[in-house]
């Protein structure tokens, strides 16, 4: 027996081996793409079947205003996991925002007796400082003591609570001024609801920032590789805290838009936001070990799980069913996505 | 058998083999993926006491091959033979327990275990209750170490290994019981000397066993050293068979398809000023102690050591990394003293680092992101808003220079082979203007064809003026590019030479 096979070379293109031997099959590497168009789809026709109602103008509108302060909450989130992270406490920073907005709005109108421009301001700017706050606070544990953000913004999230329920008794704050509610509850803007206007402009700020900005980039490098990022030169903590108060912020947002649609401070708002926005950024193709995902495709996710609840209600399915249904969207997404 | 015509008359495994039957045979196996071929079909007999070496660029299929031979990857046709089986492996335990064992690159040890506890993993020793029978397995491990003259503690965590440890403790598992064929991805590219003694001892040892090997390596000393018979793999393609003592260009030439001249470009004989100057350094975890070095424009220095003399650790403690005790450090006649890696590039050090995939490339993210992490705060780029339209210039720039595929910048960065990422790694050094550059080690586990336009691409930057500190294992290399060589031991510099008093002997004494 002997061994001498020799054999003549082709000229093949020198790297198409080489892509060859990482690319397995088409489908395997693109259905965390695929997720997102095909859950639509399916919830599309399941709305046709079952709702026909879904498909009018009104209805339509009424998703679009329904989506608003869920689609601040995952742009949050967003900006968060791209960079590496998590953030737990959107939900509980929505809900002292509410708190913090109201009472502030309250105690400066005075039920009339003062200015309702300068109530709405303040109460405004004083939610948007709380959300700034605590992102710091979230930002400042994560990048510089180095706690894991899941733990930092977990443990964040019930002090955060604990400081709504403290401030508010756990009953509801009334006496904001009504022109809050008239304005940016379901006041319109150039045709378009207010809330639907506000959440836009915010689309079009992280959109820009994540993907034309240096800002975006670094953060992206930072989810993709920190410690790479580091050793490049870009300043990776100052980076994430930035991420943290952003989504601090954004999250206050939410919270000072609901207050205006409910007319109420309550600090039980925001419960389901942190498992919804997680959900849509997934869902979405963002990864939870960041360094992934796309800003537009976070707007679709969050649509996607804010029809799916709207198509439930004209299916007349009860509450209870529609948080198991949210859950299981959330694990059947991760189950098709980039772990 | 698959005996076609030699082409060039390279007549090799013939003689090595007469006689002898092959313990694994494999018959037409070949991998495709979509219309791809990964490798193409291929014969080849292992036997018994050969090293039979697999030589190729990344990329040429090797991995291809001996995953499907670990039965870490289904063929997509052909039957491997070994004793009575033939066919494919479904699973790396159905290889296992066919007596094919393998140690990849990538390890699959637990790092929060102990050096034993992964040593006997998956085949624990219990005692009569049932329990882990602990004492027996350090023992065990002890025993085996010993056996292999491995510098290695049996009760040290895995995760607290370098990696060169690690990569024993790997050895360790795989020839726990000796295997029937045994395949070793690039052992030693990250083993120290003394390691690499006693890996190539215990090869010799089970060689004489009866054990068939499979080894693959870019180092080319160690084809002549360790091997029998060398197949080299190109483009999926099975292109030659010829003897280890063929010489190395020949060898070359076969892998890359091309002549090749001389691998190291020489050194620039004018040097210019001195833009490094590094005055008694000594760092507070004691892994630098009292180092000196200048480094002149257009100069590259080599620092040469063992793995953990301090050698990495220098490079790192100069770009800021490592906090200082004592000593000072000028670039350029200014005083440089780094908190943040941020300071330095903007001072004009550039540090390479060692682990490209844990401390260089953001893998899931574009080649082009990646080359332009520095670019955006310190080069051209600068400013708020990113603009696509001169990052795409910049990346073509800079890929021209590395010599990297720059219609694929777009792709990401786990899509590319070895040497290409290390190509990505040193355009990152070209996004923004620096003069002095630190490289850790830029070579390691690059194919021989990157390797040259790696050097090539150091020897450019000399000859645009910049001051280049190269730390390598890879004494060859050394010799080839530098213009003096800096030896570290235990922290301190051992020994040091002017290119005109280079010798392999010399130098190596002042590692130990």
């Amino acid at each position: 027996m002997s061994t001498i096979s020799t054999q003549n070379v082709s000229p093949a293109p020198r790297n198409a081996s080489e892509a060859a031997a990482a690319k397995p099959s088409w489908l395997s590497t693109h259905q965390h793409q695929l997720v997102l168009p095909s859950l639509f789809l399916l919830a599309l026709l399941v709305f046709a079947a079952f709702a026909p109602d879904f498909y009018s103008v009104d209805n339509q509108l009424n998703v679009s205003r329904q989506a608003v302060y869920l689609m601040l909450v995952s742009l949050a989130q967003f900006v968060v996991l791209v960079g590496g992270g998590i953030d737990l406490s959107v939900g509980t920073v929505v809900a002292l925002s509410s708190i913090s907005a109201a009472m502030t709005m309250s105690g400066i109108y005075q039920d009339g007796s003062g200015s309702a421009s300068w109530a709405i301001a303040a109460g405004t700017l004083v939610a948007l400082v709380v959300g700034a706050v605590v992102g710091l606070v979230n930002g400042l544990g994560t990048a510089c003591l180095r706690i894991p953000s899941f733990m930092m913004t977990l443990g964040m999230s019930s002090v955060v609570f604990g400081i709504a329920l403290l401030l508010s008794a756990g009953v509801p704050i009334y006496g904001v001024p009504p022109e809050f509610g008239e304005i940016f509850g379901y006041g319109s803007f150039l045709g378009l609801p207010m809330p639907v206007v506000v959440a836009l402009l915010m689309i079009v700020l992280v959109y820009v920032l994540l993907e034309w900005s240096r800002y975006g980039r670094h953060l992206y490098a930072i989810g993709g590789n920190a410690r790479a990022a580091m050793l490049s030169g870009v300043r990776t903590r100052r980076v994430t805290i930035i991420a943290f108060v952003l989504s601090g912020m954004l999250s206050a947002l939410s919270g000072v838009l609901l207050t205006a649609r409910l007319g109420t401070g309550e600090s039980t708002v925001g419960s389901t936001f942190p498992l919804e926005s997680i959900a849509a950024c997934v869902i979405a193709g963002a990864s939870l070990m960041g360094g992934t995902g796309r800003t537009l495709a976070v707007v679709a996710g969050t649509f996607l799980i804010v029809m799916v609840q709207n198509g439930m209600n004209l299916m007349q399915i009860g509450a209870y069913a529609q948080t198991m249904v949210v859950g299981a969207l959330l694990i059947l997404a991760m189950s098709f996505s980039r772990k | 058998m698959a005996a076609q015509c030699a082409p060039e008359g390279l007549i090799a495994g013939a003689a090595l083999a007469d006689g002898a039957q092959p313990v694994l045979s494999i018959r037409g196996l070949a991998k495709r993926y979509g219309s791809h071929w990964a490798l193409k079909p291929v014969d080849l007999d292992f036997f018994p006491g050969q090293v039979h070496i697999l030589f190729g660029e990344n990329g040429a299929g090797k991995s291809t091959l001996i995953s499907m031979l670990a039965g870490a990857l289904a063929p997509t046709e052909g039957t491997i033979s070994i004793a009575s089986f033939s066919g494919g492996f479904g699973s790396v335990n159905e290889a296992r327990e066919r007596g094919v064992r393998a140690v990849f690159q990538e390890f699959s040890l637990v790092p929060n275990l102990g050096v034993a506890e992964n040593i006997v993993l998956g085949n624990e020793a219990l005692t009569s209750f049932g329990l882990l029978d602990k004492p027996a397995a350090r023992k065990e491990a002890r025993e085996l170490i010993r056996q292999l003259g491995f510098d290695l503690d049996e009760t040290a965590l895995v995760a607290d290994l370098a990696r060169g440890k690690q990569q024993m403790v790997e050895i360790c598992k795989a020839v726990r019981a000796v295997p029937k064929v045994l395949i070793l991805d690039e052992p030693t590219a990250s083993l120290s000397t003394h390691d690499t003694r006693a890996l190539f001892d215990l090869i010799r040892r089970i060689k004489a066993e009866g054990t068939a090997i499979i080894y693959i390596t870019h180092r080319m000393e160690e084809i002549p050293a360790l091997g029998d018979v060398v197949t080299v793999l190109r483009d999926g393609q099975m292109i030659a068979q010829v003897p280890a003592k063929t010489e190395e260009s020949r060898l070359i030439e076969l892998m890359s398809g091309r002549k090749v001249s001389d691998l190291y470009p020489q050194p620039r004989s004018e040097l210019g000023k001195v833009r490094f100057c590094l005055d008694s350094l000594s760092t507070t975890d004691g892994s630098v102690r009292n180092v000196s070095l200048r480094v002149r424009e257009g100069e590259i220095v080599g620092v040469a050591g063992l793995v953990g003399c301090g050698k990495s650790e220098l490079g790192q403690a100069c770009f800021g990394l490592i906090p200082h005790a004592s000593g000072s450090l000028t670039i350029d006649d200014r005083a440089a003293r780094f908190s943040h890696p941020a300071d330095a590039i903007a001072a004009g050090l550039w540090y390479s680092p060692a682990d490209r995939k844990r401390d260089g490339l953001a893998l899931g993210r574009p080649a082009q992101e990646n080359m332009l992490m520095s670019a955006l705060n310190f080069g051209k780029l600068q400013g708020f808003f990113l603009r696509r339209s001169q990052e795409r210039e910049m990346t073509a720039w800079q890929s021209g220079k590395v010599e990297f595929p720059w219609k694929r910048t777009k792709e990401a960065v786990s899509n590319f082979s070895g040497g290409n990422q290390q190509k990505i790694m040193l355009a990152k050094s070209l996004g923004q203007e620096v003069n002095v550059y630190i490289f850790d080690e830029p070579t390691v586990g690059v194919d021989v064809g990157a390797r040259q336009a790696i050097y090539r691409y150091l020897h450019d930057l000399t000859a645009d003026g910049a001051a280049v500190i190269l730390i390598s294992s890879d004494l060859p290399e050394l010799l080839g590019l530098s213009n003096r060589i800096v030896v570290m031991h235990a922290g301190k510099v051992s020994g040091e030479f002017e290119r005109a008093d280079f010798d392999q002997h010399r130098v190596l004494e002042q590692f130990f």
